[in-house]
């Protein structure tokens, strides 16, 4: 298995305030990966960091090529979108327009576009229902269903998702997941995310990184993890 | 009747040029959240341009699309050179940026054209003269040059709206208007479209500037001062994020301006009611929209889900 994302001493805050202290992490190939952390350990500027979207220092490889200090756009390009922290739905946009916007970096126009909408509606049936009402009129789970829509759009290779489950019911919650799992399951499509729902993001995941006020403390199979005494007491609570 | 009918279409007349205006204004703040106080006097200066390349033997109507197309060119620069340096330290300062160029431009129109402190005599596009109009039934007179001029304003929402509803550049400009972030991680380049809304709006403020002009015959240093008043208080009667809103609010506006003008002298109050009160009157009316909707006619309100 060969590394898509490989991540070397990664620096990144905001301002002077440095939150990331050199984190080190990989996805490899058709796997999904997951870095739980408590609030304010630095998930979200872990994300941020990869999708170029804050000033960062350190070596982030995808595909073998840097892109350590590439702009948003560049990285999206070559292939990685993210479903940002609050779904960052364009409310004021249709449901149909959001999956367009997806799409926004892909060449080809018009019909292979269509039939992708398509078959994410296939996917999700209720977002189908919804296509011209405006995103913003949709349910909180309905967003995060269009929010991954939207980024399967573009065609990524790895799709980067920030904190899924929050301000969700766990029953949706738990869809959630398990759409994620088939996507990378039947799809191949390799996944990071980001979660403090660990069960659930356990369950899923191939590689596990614990992320702690800015460095990872603890790495490895979710099993290896799950036996990791601290991790357990701090993200499974048992 | 025919007056009523009469003071309506001079209204909207007036009404066409405040949307024109207020688009270009709309343009930029629905991308960027930015008022524009310069867009008054950076059209002003390229509607000198107009009269300078149409005092040079060109064609009127060529002379002002070449006036535009160097606006929007012009419009890109100042985004880029000043106002996207300032965006990057704090919102205020782009606010006082676009007061010094309303300052800049002002004085540099003074500067470069002799006699705009007084007026340069500028033409029209349409046809304008005395008996140039329809008469409607009631005897009400519908002059060419002020149907041309909303014909403008309408053809110029239509492209507008084409634009954002039809291509990609549109849906990427809707994008960053409602999301910003969520515009760059779909792979936005952000900035260009902030560039290209200011190119627009630069652009669009031209031609509206330049039709004020062939309405009074001529241009000074002047010319937009009351223009732009009515005009952003179009945009923010319309909602200031609505492109439709600024239209509606313009021609709003120039309606009632109008009719408070024209308030019979036989009527309740006519002694406060005039053409002397016109503008303080739009202005209540403003004010009391904005009261029962603070976001304006066709405004936005964001309700934000978390």
């Amino acid at each position: 298995m060969t590394a898509l994302l490989e991540i070397t001493d990664l620096w990144a805050g905001y301002g002077r305030q440095q939150v990331l202290q050199g984190i080190n992490l990989h996805v490899d190939e058709g796997t999904v990966g997951v870095i739980l952390g408590a609030n304010g350990a630095g998930k979200t500027t872990t994300m941020r960091a990869i999708s170029g979207m804050i000033a960062r220092q350190g070596s982030v490889l995808f595909q073998g090529s840097a892109i350590g200090a590439a702009s948003p756009d560049r990285i999206v390009h070559a292939g990685i979108a993210q479903v940002p922290q609050g779904r960052g739905t364009f409310t004021d946009l249709t449901v149909e327009d959001n999956l367009r916007a997806g799409a926004f970096v892909r060449k080809n126009v018009g019909a292979s576009i269509d039939a992708d909408i398509q078959q994410w509606f296939g996917v999700f049936p209720r977002l189908a229902e919804r296509r011209l009402q405006k995103a913003g009129s949709l349910s909180g789970g309905e967003q995060q269903m269009l929010a991954i829509a939207r980024a399967l759009m573009s065609k990524p290779t790895l799709l980067l998702c920030d904190e899924p489950s929050l301000g969700l019911a766990p029953i949706i919650t738990q869809e959630l997941f398990e759409v994620l799992g088939r996507l990378n399951a039947e799809h191949g499509l390799s996944i990071l995310i980001v979660e403090q729902n660990a069960n659930l993001a356990l369950r899923i995941a191939h590689n596990v990184f614990v992320l702690e006020t800015g460095t990872i403390t603890a790495s490895g199979t979710p099993s290896e993890i799950a036996q990791n005494d601290t991790v357990r007491k701090a993200y499974l609570g048992y | 009747m025919g007056d009523i009918l009469q003071y309506f279409l001079n209204g909207l007349a007036r009404g066409s040029i405040y949307s024109l205006v207020a688009l270009g204004l709309v343009v930029i703040y629905q991308g960027t959240g930015h008022l524009n106080f310069a867009q008054g006097e950076m059209s002003l200066f390229a509607t000198f341009g107009a009269w300078w390349i149409n005092d040079h033997g060109v064609p009127l109507w060529l002379s002002i699309l070449l006036a535009a197309s160097f606006a929007f060119v012009g419009g890109g620069v100042i985004e880029f050179g000043l106002i996207r340096p300032a965006a990057k330290k704090s919102p205020f300062a782009v606010v006082v940026v676009t007061i010094g160029l309303f300052q800049a431009f002002n004085s540099l129109s003074g500067l470069l054209f002799k006699g705009a402190a007084t007026g340069l005599s500028f033409g029209t596009i349409f046809p304008n003269k005395p008996k140039d109009f329809f008469r409607l039934p009631g005897g009400a007179v519908w002059r060419y040059e002020n149907i041309g001029v909303l014909l403008t304003v309408l053809v110029i929402t239509a492209l507008l709206f084409l634009l954002f509803r039809k291509t990609k550049v549109g849906l990427a400009m809707r994008m960053v208007a409602n999301n910003a972030d969520s515009a760059k991680l779909s792979g936005v380049p952000t900035n260009k479209v902030l560039m290209l809304s200011w190119a627009l709006s630069a652009a669009i403020g031209t031609i509206g500037c330049a039709l004020v002009a062939g309405i009074n015959t001529n241009v000074s240093l002047g010319t937009m001062f009351g223009v732009f008043l009515l005009a952003s208080a179009a945009a923010i009667l319309g909602g200031l994020d609505s492109p439709l809103g600024a239209v509606v609010g313009g021609l709003s506006l120039g309606v009632i301006e109008s009719f408070v003008t024209n308030y019979p002298k036989d009527w309740w109050a006519s002694t406060y009611i005039g053409a002397d009160t016109a503008t303080a009157a739009a202005f209540v009316i403003i004010l009391v929209v904005l009261l029962a909707r603070p976001s304006g006619l066709f405004g936005s309100t964001h309700v934000e889900r978390v």
